[in-house]
């Protein structure tokens, strides 16, 4: 049932006080049922059949694109030459950006210690997979001979031929995949704990069976949450790094190029800033209707979504920064190539595209400076909306303007989209809302043990020594192993 | 179990005379060194004089900046842990405006318009040279000295705007102190990314004017993150030695400040290593031309090859693990390691002249290590006698108590 | 406090495993732990719905050696990708003659980049590297922990139920040395419990279900399938084309060049070229220079493109030797090296190729001789396409030194020159 609960504001700040991140007086029983009844109910709301619904038949159009393309090759789309990428590479770097802000929910806010991150990181996972999912979807089908793409694997054949593993398109096959299988694991480990719950909870013998398997055998003992505490902090020091690293990557595929426009060194920090950007606005997007619908206000609560619009913000300003950048290079370095391909941007045929983004995504963005913007849940679903069009837009911008026209005016020619191409789009949104919509059915949608860990009540120290008014302090004294048991 | 409680005025207050004293002598040692390579000056070149003075005061400032960065970063997201150690921060990016006035030298060879400092100053090359015309209406003289004078304010209020209100929260511990920092490091935090990026661009990217990077910036600033982290252990290392912060900043700190230390080296050779590989790539002369002469002879090789082992490699296996960087003992030797590493990241970018001569010039003169005494004994000055007057610790930071008793995962 | 007793049948009694204590609160569970720790039990651990903070110390839980593992994952993935990227990329097949052809490795140049570019090769190696240190984070863990485990007496404790959720648990084992059913059971209750539970366990060791155990093993045998097919399919030879099921590349709907196309008057698919048509660079209209014509003759000069000095001679004798003296000698007495072999083998019908110092080729104008050598005569083949212009007239021109070598006079050696002579 959709929340009655009235909109908490926890944002105030006051220096010295930690505002509570979980509102309503949930304790650990409360936290447990509010997650756990979303699967519970026998139904789920009717407005999750409607959007399955409507996803799933977007996932129909999706599939029958694809076979249409598959059948009769890749002409049914609008590529030319040169504009040898289109929609597809657009929508590719368009998902796997989507999927940066779960990883960077899940790892980097955790080596940062950010409480606030326990409500809505197992859903921001969750949506890092499903996008990566679609994102790795577009360079698969726009290889031409998609049965053939086993060979960008190195495999053993008679040929001797081997990838090169120089371009930076067999990087990006690399980068994905350990993104996917890294974000994969780093998703299901964390959620073993809560499918144990799943478990323990469950009615009916069948729901017993599945969720025991998935949640092998998890018993809450402490020597294994030693391990499993262990376990995630390596996780999380990883995927740091690999996620700055991949869509870097991906950055490459036109960063090493000569094209103006596309060859400039701030494109691998530019791109992981702008995934962010987008992905954060992604989980704005996603976190606010499933709150409303799932009744999880008081866990997803307006200073978590206050701290994303404060991500968006600045991520924004780094997207902006970039632009700036590139637009002063491209004037100092003298190159008229480099100075013609901005001007085109600006003023040439896709300045639609290229207003809209600005428009979206420096524009809105700019919008979260203001309080009031950031409270205000509708205001906030309208700027996360308008980001996501605006990073679709920039890379669209970025690789249809650098494509149609560069070194040779006689070789520019200019991309029309076909509606093939719109409805894979369109039908890509159906795979991803599809998965989305079976994960909240299914699987927890918020990490209940680590929310847990951040409630008030799981602090020892209240209840250990309720005489003292000390504060809680360390021991003073310089043995820096004093908080950790003895290395075996 | 009883706790003892903590004496935070005795843990922070002020070095006193002795520092003073200290910083006295530093003073006169940075301004002998100083004439000391004035007087080498007619002997290396003053163009080699004043490029050394470019590679030592670029040093500095990168580390007085990367100071005034990571203070607007923990007032813009509240955080709790760095409170003990932020006073120390705070008088670091307190010597910018010390260094808007060692910055003046370099006027010298701007205003005398030589080329082989800044080639762009002069009106001959500019005119010879259609490309450097093109640029003319940026890389120009008048319009240089205002943008430096505009840097250097907005550094110098900021970081005085901030070591005020810090200090004048000392005596009333309000907390509207924290929420106007916060507001102005929102803010300052945009108007440093735009002016520490040009300053790069203007002071150390037109060395070379006919190359370009849109990556110079976030190259430069993170080279000057890992310098000041390594300076800040440095410093509170020296501190307890002194018997300050000796329990206000625990093992629990410098865990987390090498941490940082760690993700910036981290940061920097991916910095570094996007702008290489992106060159090395598309093999086009007109970028390519500013990594031959750093790869041109033996010498530079051997530079390039220790930048990449010594800035990288040696940080990242010696922080990964928490065994150094809960002990500060061992932690200072690695945040020193990282000092000279930052230094010759900043050699690196500065020495070589390939402007002039296709071949090397000579790869090390002696107004290179004066210099950096020279610069150094000053900037140290003005650091400790900031510590000989004021509170070692933000007394009554409302966060305090947080930074004091934090543990860390 | 009610010691309750579950599981067990009448054929295997239940066998007391542990002893499990129930808390409402993290504090007191750490507080308890402390206490069962002092008290020197060593087979012992809690249960909790969330990592405890503060249990490590109090159960004096060693510090794991799982980052060890990961390191070792992560050199293993770094090596992997500098070694696999060497060997596809850089290391060529001459080294290692005696791998087999599918696994030998091809030196790729590419872009004129080395075939080991390290800086193009740090991507891949970086990200095998983190790839291999999440997997052996997640195995070891997994495997330290001892999962998956999916029979534990614990779960037969209905209470034991809300580990999960809200509940935190202390369990001393029976095999504990110091433990005694009675005193332990008193010694939990002392600690505060809201609950003390027996954990039974039967004496038959736990089996797999069966219906798993055939699933699995139906499913490995399934999973055979598809490498046995690719091996059979790598290892035999079948003189069919391979199995295309979209066609349109290996059979392409195009007309190919000698095809008939009925939709044309002349049954062919190719066309011909308009009358007239001039390819570029293709337009002759210099006749002199291109067919040795003035005015419908055969030339007498040289082109005037053409200046015959002593680099067009070098160049001429150069490409004589090319062309023309295999038939005609390096001399130009038509004794070249063709027909002398011709001699040797007797061939029928071989007319020996002209002497260029035949009085009939010495009386020829420079522009028949140009002809000569572009369109042929009699049985010596056109040259044209195969010589450039220029080239020919530089040839015509050596001819021209050639013949003139064997026919001169006293008064055609320059004066000065004339004490050389013998």
């Amino acid at each position: 049932m959709a929340s009655v609960a009235p909109e908490i504001d926890n944002t105030a700040e006051i220096p010295g006080r930690r505002a509570e991140l979980i509102t309503g007086g949930l304790g650990f029983t409360g936290v447990t049922d509010t997650v756990a009844a979303v699967w519970e109910r026998p139904q789920p709301p009717r407005a999750w059949y409607i959007a399955f619904g409507i996803s799933l038949t977007l996932l129909g159009i999706l599939g029958a694109m694809i076979l249409y393309l598959i059948v009769n090759g890749v002409g049914v789309w609008g590529l030319n030459n040169p504009t040898a990428w289109g929609f597809d590479i657009t929508n590719f770097v368009f998902w796997v950006g989507i999927g940066h802000a779960g990883t960077l929910i899940s790892a980097i806010l955790f080596l940062f210690r950010q409480k606030w991150r326990t409500s809505i990181n197992r859903f921001a996972e969750a949506m890092t997979i499903f996008a990566v999912m679609c994102a790795g979807l577009f360079p698969g089908i726009h290889v031409g001979r998609i049965w053939l793409a086993y060979w960008l694997a190195p495999l053993p054949n008679q040929m001797a031929m081997w990838p090169n593993f120089r371009s930076p398109l067999l990087w990006d096959v690399f980068a994905v995949g350990t993104y996917f299988m890294v974000s994969l694991l780093f998703w299901y480990v964390g959620m073993i704990p809560d499918l144990a719950t799943f478990r323990d909870r469950a009615t009916s013998r069948t729901k017993q069976i599945i969720y025991g398997l998935l949640a092998l055998g998890w018993n809450g003992s402490s020597r294994h949450w030693h391990r499993f505490e262990r376990a995630y902090l390596l996780l999380a020091a990883l995927a740091t790094p690999l996620v700055l690293s991949v869509h870097s990557v991906v950055s490459f595929d036109f960063a090493v190029s000569q094209l103006p426009g596309w060859h400039t060194t701030i494109f691998p920090p530019y791109f992981v800033a702008g995934a962010i950007f987008g992905g954060f606005a992604m989980v704005l997007t996603l976190a606010i209707p499933a709150r409303e619908l799932f009744g999880l206000k008081n866990i997803i609560t307006l200073r978590h979504l206050e701290n994303c619009c404060k991500i968006v913000l600045v991520t924004g300003l780094m997207v902006g920064y970039a632009y700036l950048m590139e637009f002063f290079m491209a004037w100092y370095s003298g190159s008229p190539y480099e100075g013609f391909i901005f001007r085109a941007r600006a003023g040439g045929p896709y300045a639609w595209a290229y207003w809209t983004m600005i428009l979206c995504n420096v524009g809105a963005s700019q919008l979260f400076w203001f309080k009031r913007a950031r409270t205000n849940v509708w205001l906030m679903l309208a700027v996360a909306m308008a980001v996501n069009v605006g990073m679709w837009f920039e890379r669209f911008v970025i690789i249809v303007t650098s494509l149609s026209q560069d070194f040779l005016p006689s070789s520019w020619d200019f991309y029309r989209p076909t509606l093939v191409e719109i409805l894979t789009l369109a039908g890509s949104f159906g795979l991803f809302f599809t998965l989305f919509l079976l994960f909240c059915r299914f699987l927890p949608m918020v990490a209940m043990a680590e929310v847990k860990t951040v409630l008030p009540q799981a602090a020892l120290t209240a209840e250990r020594h309720p005489h003292e008014h000390v504060p809680p302090t360390r021991a003073f004294d310089y043995n820096p192993d004093e908080h950790e048991p003895p290395a075996s | 179990m009883h706790r003892p409680t903590l004496d935070i005025d005795a843990e922070g207050r002020p070095l006193g005379t002795a520092a003073t004293r200290l910083a006295g002598a530093a003073t006169l040692l940075g301004l002998l060194a100083i004439g000391g390579s004035v007087t080498l000056g007619p002997q290396v070149g003053w163009s080699i004089f004043f490029r050394s003075y470019l590679l030592n005061y670029s040093y500095f400032v990168s580390l007085a900046l990367g100071a005034l960065f990571f203070v607007m970063l923990q007032h813009v997201v509240r955080a709790g842990w760095s409170v003990s150690v932020r006073r120390v921060a705070e008088m670091i990016a307190g010597t910018l405006p010390w260094l808007a006035v060692l910055f003046l030298p370099l006027l010298v060879p701007v205003l005398r318009r030589w080329s082989d400092v800044y080639p762009w100053t002069d009106p001959g090359t500019v005119q010879s040279d259609p490309r450097l015309a093109a640029k003319a209406a940026y890389l120009n003289v008048p319009f240089f000295v205002i943008r430096c004078a505009v840097y250097f304010a907005v550094w110098s209020w900021l970081a005085l705007a901030g070591l005020r209100e810090s200090l004048r929260q000392d005596d009333t511990g309000d907390v509207r102190h924290t929420q106007r920092a916060e507001r102005r490091s929102a803010a300052g935090l945009v108007l440093f990314g735009l002016t520490v990026t040009f300053f790069a661009v203007d002071v150390l990217m037109s060395l070379h004017p006919h190359w370009y990077s849109t990556i110079w910036g976030v190259y430069f600033f993170s080279g000057s993150a890992v310098g000041f982290y390594a300076l800040l252990i440095v410093l509170l290392v020296a501190l307890r030695r002194a018997g300050r912060l000796t329990h206000a900043v625990s093992s629990e700190h410098f865990h987390d400040l090498g941490k940082f230390a760690f993700g910036f080296v981290v940061f920097w050779a991916y910095i570094a290593f996007s702008q290489y590989l992106l060159i090395w790539y598309a093999n086009l002369p007109e970028e390519t031309v500013w990594y031959r002469p750093r790869q041109g002879d033996r010498w530079w090789i051997g530079v390039s090859l220790l930048l990449l082992v010594g800035h990288f490699v040696v940080p990242l296996l010696a922080l990964m693990s928490r065994y150094p960087k809960r002990r500060p003992h061992l932690l200072v030797v690695a945040a020193v390691w990282l000092l000279a590493m930052h230094w010759l990241d900043m050699y690196y970018i500065v020495k070589p002249r390939p402007w002039l001569e296709a071949g090397a010039s000579a790869p090390l003169h002696a107004t290179d290590a004066l210099l950096l005494v020279g610069i150094g004994g000053l900037f140290v000055a003005a650091i400790v006698r900031r510590m000989a007057r004021w509170s070692l610790l933000p007394r009554r930071d409302p966060r305090l108590v947080e930074s004091l008793s934090y543990e860390n995962v | 406090m009610d010691v309750a007793a579950h599981t067990g049948t009448v054929a295997n009694p239940p066998r007391l495993a542990a002893l499990l204590a129930e808390f409402a609160s993290p504090g007191a569970l750490v507080t308890a732990a402390e206490q069962v720790r002092d008290a020197g039990y060593t087979r012992w651990d809690t249960h909790t719905p969330f990592p405890v903070h503060g249990i490590d110390a109090a159960m004096d839980i060693r510090r794991t050696r799982l980052p060890w593992v990961v390191l070792i994952g992560g050199t293993l993935g770094c090596l992997a990708g500098l070694l696999m990227q060497w060997w596809m990329n850089a290391a060529g097949p001459e080294q290692f003659r005696w791998v087999p052809t599918f696994l030998q490795g091809y030196d790729f140049v590419i872009s004129g980049k080395p075939t080991f570019s390290l800086p193009a090769n740090i991507p891949v190696v970086f990200e095998l590297t983190v790839l291999l240190a999440a997997l052996a984070a997640v195995i070891g863990m997994l495997a330290m922990n001892n999962l998956p485990r999916h029979h534990d007496a614990l779960f037969s404790v209905p209470r034991f139920r809300r580990v999960t959720t809200d509940r935190f648990f202390l369990r001393i084992d029976a095999h504990d040395p110091r433990f005694d059913t009675q005193r332990t059971a008193e010694f939990l209750s002392s600690l505060g419990a809201v609950a003390i539970e027996r954990v039974e366990t039967e004496e038959a060791p736990a089996r797999w279900p069966r219906p798993l155990v055939v699933t699995l093993v139906v499913l490995a045998a399934l999973a055979l399938f598809p490498p046995l097919v690719v091996a059979k399919a790598r290892l035999s030879k079948s003189p069919k084309p391979r199995i295309a099921l979209i066609q349109d590349m290996d059979n392409q709907e195009r007309y190919k060049a000698q095809q008939a196309n009925t939709a044309f008057l002349d049954g062919r698919a190719m066309r011909v070229p308009p009358a007239g048509t001039i390819a570029r660079g293709e337009w002759r209209d210099d006749a002199h220079y291109y067919r040795g014509q003035v005015a419908g003759d055969w030339a007498l000069t040289f082109p005037p493109q053409i200046r015959v000095d002593r680099a067009l001679l070098a160049r001429g004798q150069e490409r004589f030797g090319v062309y023309c003296a295999p038939c005609h000698g390096l001399g130009g007495a038509g004794d070249g090296l063709v027909h002398q072999r011709a001699l040797q083998r007797d061939t029928p019908g071989w007319v020996q190729p002209t002497s260029l110092h035949d009085p009939l080729a010495r009386g020829r104008p420079v522009g028949h001789l140009f002809n000569t050598i572009t369109n042929g005569i009699r049985s010596m083949p056109p040259y044209g396409d195969q010589i450039p212009p220029a080239d020919r007239w530089a040839i015509v021109a050596y001819v021209r030194a050639l013949q003139l070598s064997q026919d001169a006079r006293l008064e055609d050696v320059p004066p000065d020159r004339r004490a050389e002579l013998r």
